[in-house]
């Protein structure tokens, strides 16, 4: 192309490298400094328990046919009773996601750190960038583009007449802030802090996890309501005629081997 | 993931190793730990040589302290406590807060018998993490390790309360009330290991066990039916199960014989079945001691 704009190599030495360099070492900085403030978060022994029971009370719904009368109604009654029983949750005591946020000081604490970590850096730099670097045309890349990459590679330059294979120095930033993950999985081993992408997906999910699934008094209260639908029917009823075609079957067969 | 081949993998390694060629013996620890088997002696043996070996420690990389703490649970299980302090100490000075090299060190002071310390150390362990699982438990060995069951029970007890879900929990309990002469309570945990796993052909004949030596017409007929289960669940090849529809039955009908109640029928079939099946059994397993089973068998028979 004729009118090919001539990249300063002073551009390259001043802009370029040391955007990329610095923004590896904020990168790596952030990854410190989220495992130190990372707390070990324990768990919490009252979810462990309200998964179990619901756990422990699937078992007996599946299974009930198998063991006496007697005790499927003991153990009914020990789940469902309305005084104390272990899937009876009192009205108005189902606590949700929002409750628990405002009552517990550590979770509020740990989502604060968490994006502290995240933002602040990310704030600053992109301050520091706009500061010292806006207006650079930074590089080149080697193949042409189309127009629509315009406002992703040369964000900064309102200039429609710029070849859009020029790259200007914010973008080359961005490109830099979401393109590095590889290098921090080299550098840093595959469990990063720095890794986004990854975060903002764990936070979704769990926030729709709160949503559908977590919300204990209402997963206590469909198990309970299940137990009380079950209709208990020993299984082991005709059990001996079962056995005994078991056995019949067994010394028919010539000469068996164990 | 554990599969088959992995068992059959263990095994190939185990041979080479005992034929003396020791270039897997990474490989063969590794798999060790993931089957969760017990090699103890084979483990602490060349773990130790392995980790005393400068060179081919470093080349475990971060998995060295994963080997570290096997090897010094292995030691401890052969009574090779100097190793496995050594091995401690190591964890130690690379994780000086962690609560799993705590718990390690507990297990020492366990092994040594200073069952004080080894209890101060999970106390000070279970202040940081309440709910952990594997402390509990530990406390629950211990208690069993002196001899104290009824502790043991209780201590049992109260991880249940949160860990309800777990058989290997339930199982113990049963056995350890089993042992205590706490039939009802066993069978309770019987019951609840037949509601989690109903395939499973043992639980339904340790229950069965138990139904038998409370006793009573009610209990004996229980204890028939789940010996039945277990013949049906195990397709007939578990011989105590044989045995015990043979004497629940025989029970049964000197019962109802005492007691003169005539109009209760129960039916003998299986018991034929079974004493059959049990005949044929020791004929070609153990002949010589047919004749020592036979008159048994008919007198049973013929009883009920």
């Amino acid at each position: 192309m004729s009118n090919d704009l001539m990249l300063d190599t002073q551009i390259r030495d001043w802009v370029l490298v040391p955007l990329s360099v610095v923004m590896v070492l904020i990168g790596v900085l952030r990854h410190f400094v989220t495992k130190l403030l990372r707390s070990t978060q324990n768990p919490d022994i009252k979810a462990v328990k309200e998964g179990q029971v619901v756990l422990r009370a699937r078992y007996l719904r599946g299974s009930a046919n198998l063991i006496p009368a007697k005790s499927f109604r003991a153990r009914r009654v020990y789940y469902n009773n309305e005084e104390n029983g272990l899937l009876f949750v009192p009205k108005g005591q189902g606590n949700n996601m929002q409750a628990q946020m405002f009552t517990d000081p550590n979770m509020a604490m740990d989502m604060m750190k968490k994006n502290l970590s995240m933002i602040i850096p990310q704030t600053l730099t992109f301050a520091w960038v706009n500061f010292f670097f806006s207006g650079f045309v930074a590089a080149k890349i080697p193949f042409p583009l189309t127009q629509r990459f315009r406002s992703m590679l040369q964000n900064g330059i309102d200039l429609s007449s710029v070849d859009v294979s020029y790259v200007s120095s914010r973008s080359w930033y961005f490109l830099n802030l979401f393109g590095l993950r590889g290098l921090f999985s080299l550098i840093l081993g595959e469990e990063n802090a720095t890794d986004d992408a990854q975060k903002m997906m764990e936070k979704q999910m769990t926030m729709q996890m709160g949503a559908f699934g977590a919300d204990p008094a209402k997963t206590l209260g469909a198990e309970k309501d299940g137990l009380d639908l079950v209709q208990h029917e020993w299984a082991l009823n005709r059990i001996e005629q079962r056995a005994e075609a078991v056995l019949k079957q067994l010394l028919d067969t010539p000469d068996f081997n164990f | 993931m554990v599969g088959v081949g992995d068992q059959v993998e263990l095994d190939r390694l185990e041979k080479q190793l005992d034929a003396g060629r020791k270039d897997d013996i990474v490989k063969y620890i590794d798999l060790v730990r993931k089957l969760k088997v017990r090699r103890s002696e084979k483990v602490a043996v060349h773990g130790l040589a392995l980790l005393n070996n400068p060179s081919s420690a470093s080349k475990l990389g971060d998995e060295v302290w994963n080997v570290y703490e096997q090897v010094a649970i292995a030691a401890m299980d052969t009574n090779n406590l100097e190793a496995a302090k050594e091995c401690i100490g190591a964890l130690m000075r690379k994780f000086p807060d962690s609560n799993r090299v705590g718990r390690l060190e507990g297990m020492w002071m366990e092994a040594n018998g200073y069952w004080q310390q080894a209890e101060k150390v999970y106390a000070t362990l279970l202040e940081a993490t309440p709910a952990d699982p594997f402390l509990l438990k530990r406390k629950v060995a211990m208690a069993k390790a002196q001899g104290n069951y009824s502790g043991a029970v209780d201590s049992l007890n109260k991880y249940l309360e949160t860990f309800m879900a777990d058989h290997d929990a339930w199982r113990e309990l049963a056995e350890l009330y089993t042992s205590l002469l706490m039939y009802k309570q066993a069978a309770f945990c019987y019951e609840e290991l037949i509601l989690g796993q109903p395939t499973n052909a043992l639980y339904h004949l340790g229950y069965a066990e138990l139904l038998y030596t409370m006793g009573g017409l009610e209990n004996l007929r229980a204890a028939k039916k789940y010996y039945a289960a277990t013949i049906e669940l195990s397709g007939g090849r578990n011989i105590r199960a044989l045995y015990g529809v043979v004497l629940s039955g025989t029970a049964i009908s000197q019962l109802l014989k005492q007691t003169r109640s005539r109009n209760e029928e129960e039916s003998m079939e299986i018991v034929t079945l079974a004493s059959s099946v049990l005949k044929r059994e020791y004929k070609s397993k153990a002949p010589r001691k047919l004749p020592l089973l036979s008159p048994l068998l008919e007198k049973a028979v013929s009883a009920s």
